[in-house]
């Protein structure tokens, strides 16, 4: 129990820094650009020059702190702002058209490639001296240092451009009725090689780190325990091996979840995927700095959600942690 | 005797595959258990007891492996037996005990589920069934069966020890070995283990071949003494007999390593030197160039496990018949 | 200590062609003045050269008597130089062919100059920020190890914090605000957003040296916090902090590629990243010029590899779990 309130209050607490750093970037940065781009707003209609005093809190008059409190009470009204570029749309509205699209890619990326890289990782350990094993390393290690987005070029230019087998960006076919089944259809023909770029690219960190997690693990005396018993190979793999090896992977997982989510960013802009990635990325172009600030909470609350979960899991995989012995 | 025994072991050697060539830890192993019986084996780090252990429960994994020789289990040579039929007897016929209790039990699955997964690999018995054999298991350790549904993490050192040793005689093997089972405990643990595992097997009537380090453990409540030094075993025979009087020199350094509570305070021995290198042994004795007694003979041949008279096996050359401190 | 290391790292397979790579990369940075055939934004080849050369015959202009024993005259010697100066403009978008390996980009520079020009700066930019946010992670590390107590648990407890705020969207959101004056906000911003996690890994190998019983001995005998730092506690850490170094420099390459890919990076400068900001901008893949986009990623993801590589050899040195049997 005191585990799970000490996580939930880190999660508290983060996202309060997270929403502080939105408020003191554009302030402490050289050159005080929040005070610059109101003294550019001169002379531009009313409203506009509202939607920037509700993404930064300024008000000419206030002092800071009070600033801070405005900014955090509307923060937590969820009132983020209304978006330059998409003027007079409120930014929120604006992050609500891109969210879906960035979860759904996003969440089944992760899920497939976390699968099939913990999956592969397991088998390269157990199979260590296999020829396949020690290929697959070498394999994954090289995939991993392909930046996101030149992977997505990549296969751009074999598949959409070349080969002609996917469209080469965009989420969906505008031709089709929104709903229908060939829209769907267009949908996940849209959606494949984004995915893959995403899955091909995080798949290998996965695999080596739970092979890693293996190998450790498979020198532990309670493995060769579970050998001298005789008990069938398939529980000692499962419930002896790869129950304690996936205990740092999950929070790894938790880690390095805000590394995919960057890449993932980069992959749309590769795709012009109409997600969040891609809305930051004609955001910062187009200077929407309320947009840009309101897609930064969003990523950064969502993050940090996930890690709370996984946390949690780990709290229900590992007896040890639930006790606080770990 | 007439009956067979519980464990022979009929020249067996075993090591490990390196890069610089076969370490030979185990060199040429030979002993009979009888039922019931206890067998110390006794020596210094390294000498390859450890070894034999997982040798004889056919344990050897990856560069690991056993070379030659027969190891006998109730007259059945397991050595060379494919993996199925040794599966078989593993938990049902033999059982081992191991030395970190802290390391051989999964953290993240309970108590008694670790007791009860040999069980239902072995036989037909329902989970219920399982279940009850492990209470009545934890019982006979002394360990509240409320533990069960309790993990590792929770029990103290004595208790893990405990646990491993209920989790062991759970298919009631004929054959217990115990690597060292007391190594990482305090005395007071280290003694109460050692009487429960001697009043398990008068009631039970296994066999136990116990591993260790430390002699004084083993003259109490081991029938026969086996040491073993670099590979092999250097002198054999009665507990009783092998302390009132060691013949091999290196077993007297051993006797002479642990002070006594009682009687005089003698000036403490010890063994000078090192173990030698198994990758490449020394021709003649092993023990040498540590020996105090050491004649220019010893370095040329190396001695056979010799029978002395008595019971008493002895590897040196002193003990040979015929040369003076030989026996008739 | 540290030599010992290093002939390890040789010898391990695994690192030394990883290091080979890294050499590699290195060496083109230093030397890219002379292994490049054009300077990185050069557009065009300007050749000058003498056609004529004509010295006239001296012309007296005046002449006379300054006294009765001076004489002074002043002729005019007229010479002619006649240049012929030729400018070839690299042709502009142009496929890989004569005098461009590489072809060339929307601006007819030459593609294969800039990549190896480019090289320095990814190469410094990423082993710089390796190297800041080493030390940078390395001194907080030891600080909250060794110091306990309440300065370790406020260290900590920011990093954690710090930890789980996902990387590039912050750092998208500060290279928004910033003006990009050569490449070093690039290294500051890339450095201040990558320490959290060094810092964690580098913390818990501390704490751990530091209840070995070697610390606890020196400790007890009384050395200066300095000694039991620098001569106990971190020649045992060399293989992790190298294991770090190398992990923060490939992040920091990554980094930097993706910022300058967005167009937040300096695009003035000329680097792996910023040659596929101006491929993409110039639609490069839909034309087809994979010689434009294809080379930068490619250097991007060997030198990665080269650091895997070196990282694995790492991981089997101070693991030995790890190693071939």
């Amino acid at each position: 129990m005191k585990y799970f309130l000490r996580k939930l209050g880190m999660l508290a607490f983060t996202l309060f820094v997270s929403i502080s750093i939105n408020f003191f970037i554009p302030r402490l940065m050289p050159g005080d650009p929040a005070r610059a781009l109101l003294d550019k707003m001169e002379g531009l209609p009313p409203e506009q020059i509202e939607s920037v005093r509700a993404a930064f809190g300024l008000d000419t008059g206030d002092s800071l702190l009070v600033q801070y409190g405005k900014y955090l009470g509307n923060t937590l009204r969820g009132d983020l702002g209304v978006s330059f570029s998409r003027f007079p749309m409120p930014v929120t509205q604006v992050l609500r058209i891109a969210i879906p699209w960035t979860i759904g890619l996003l969440a089944l990326c992760m899920v497939i490639s976390f699968a099939l890289g913990t999956a592969i990782g397991i088998a390269a350990a157990w199979k260590r001296e296999t020829r396949l094993a020690s290929f697959s390393v070498g394999f994954f290690s090289f995939i991993r240092s392909f930046p996101y987005f030149w992977l997505g070029l990549i296969f751009i230019y074999f598949f959409a451009f070349k080969l002609r087998l996917f469209p080469i960006g965009g989420a969906y076919a505008v031709t089709e009725t929104r709903g229908s089944a060939a829209w769907w259809l267009s949908v996940l023909r849209h959606g494949t090689l984004p995915a893959l770029t995403i899955c091909v690219s995080s798949i290998g960190g996965w695999m080596l780190m739970m092979r890693n997690n293996m190998i450790n693990v498979l020198a532990e005396d309670y493995i060769t325990v579970a050998l001298a018993k005789g008990l069938p190979l398939r529980r000692v793999k499962a419930l002896y091996a790869a129950k304690n090896a996936i205990l740092p992977s999950v929070t790894g997982f938790a880690m390095s979840l805000g590394f995919v989510v960057g890449g993932g960013l980069l992959t749309e802009m590769v795709f012009s995927y109409p997600g969040v990635g891609y809305m930051l990325y004609q955001a910062v172009n187009a200077k929407d700095y309320p947009l840009m600030q309101a897609i930064f909470l969003f990523i950064a609350a969502a993050v940090l959600v996930a890690n709370f979960i996984a946390d949690i899991a780990v709290m229900i995989l590992d007896p040890r942690v639930r006790d606080g012995a770990a | 005797m007439g009956s067979v025994p519980t464990l022979e072991l009929r020249d067996l050697r075993a090591g490990y595959s390196t890069k610089k060539g076969f370490v030979r830890a185990v060199d040429g192993v030979s002993f009979r258990l009888e039922r019931g019986e206890f067998l110390g084996i006794a020596g210094e780090s390294g000498c390859g007891k450890s070894t034999l252990a997982y040798a004889v429960m056919r344990l050897l994994r990856d560069n690991a492996r056993i070379e030659s020789g027969q190891v006998l289990f109730n007259g059945t040579d397991i050595a060379a037996m494919p993996e199925a039929g040794v599966n078989a007897l593993r938990w049902t016929g033999m059982a081992m005990v191991f030395q970190s209790a802290m390391s051989a039990l999964n953290p993240v699955l309970s108590v008694g589920e670790q007791l009860t997964d040999a069980v239902l690999a072995h036989r037909n018995a329902t989970k219920a069934e399982a279940e009850a054999m492990a209470v009545e298991m934890l019982r006979l350790v002394d360990i509240n069966p409320d533990r069960l549904r309790g993990y590792p993490h929770q029990l103290s050192g004595g208790m893990k020890q405990r646990v491993m040793i209920a989790m062991a005689l759970i298919l009631k093997p004929d054959l217990l070995i115990m690597d060292e089972p007391t190594t990482a405990l305090d005395v007071v643990v280290q003694r109460s283990i050692i009487e429960k595992i001697d009043e398990l097997r008068r009631a039970l009537g296994f066999s136990v071949v116990f591993i260790t380090h430390d002699l004084s453990l083993l003259v109490e409540i081991s029938d026969s003494l086996a040491i073993m030094y670099a590979g092999k075993i250097c002198e054999y025979g009665r507990s009783r007999a092998l302390f009132d009087e060691p013949l091999h020199p290196y077993t007297e350094g051993l006797m002479g390593s642990f002070p006594t509570l009682t009687g005089p305070v003698v000036r403490m021995g010890g063994i000078e030197g090192r173990a030698p290198d198994l990758l490449s042994p020394p021709p003649g004795c092993r023990f040498a160039p540590r020996c105090a007694r050491a004649f220019e003979g010893c370095g040329r041949e190396d001695p056979a496990l010799r029978d002395i008279g008595g019971g008493r096996l002895c590897a040196c050359r002193l003990r040979e018949p015929g040369r003076e401190g030989g026996r008739r | 200590m540290i030599k010992d290391f290093f002939l390890t790292l040789v010898r391990n397979r695994k690192s030394l062609a990883g290091l080979c790579i890294l050499a590699f990369f290195v060496f083109v940075a230093a030397f890219a003045p002379l292994l490049a055939p054009h300077p990185a934004k050069a557009d065009r080849v300007v050749t000058t050269r003498l056609v004529k050369a004509e010295t006239g015959d001296p012309e007296t202009v005046a002449e006379g008597e300054a006294s009765d024993v001076r004489e002074v005259e002043t002729y005019r010697v007229t010479t002619v130089r006649e240049y012929e100066k030729t400018t070839d403009y690299f042709p502009l978008k142009a496929k890989p062919g004569k005098g461009h390996p590489l072809g060339t980009n929307h601006a007819g520079q030459d593609l294969f100059s800039q990549l190896v020009w480019g090289t320095r700066v990814s190469v410094s930019v990423g082993l710089a920020t390796g190297l800041f946010v080493t030390l940078l992670s390395l001194t907080l590390a030891l600080v909250a190890g060794y110091a306990g107590g309440i300065l370790d648990d406020v260290i900590s407890f920011f990093t954690n914090v710090f930890l789980v705020i996902p990387g590039l969207p912050l750092i998208i959101v500060i290279a928004a605000y910033v003006a990009m004056k050569g490449v070093l906000p690039i290294v500051l911003i890339l450095g201040l957003t990558g320490w959290p996690y060094p810092t964690r890994l580098l913390r818990a190998q501390v704490l751990t040296l530091k209840n070995r019983d070697f610390v606890r001995v020196s400790r007890s005998l009384g050395e200066r916090p300095s000694f039991v730092i620098f001569r106990e506690i971190l020649p045992n850490m060399i293989s992790i902090v190298m294991a770090e170094f190398f992990a923060s420099s490939m992040a920091a390459i990554m980094g930097e590629a993706s910022l300058e890919f967005i167009g937040l990076g300096n695009v003035t400068v000329v680097s792996w990243g910023t040659i596929l900001y101006w491929a993409q901008a110039n639609g490069a893949l839909l034309s087809g010029a994979w010689w434009w986009f294809l080379p930068p990623g490619l250097c991007i993801a060997l030198l990665g590899t080269a650091f895997v590589l070196v990282n694995f050899g790492i991981d089997e040195i101070s693991n030995p779990r790890l190693r071939k049997r």
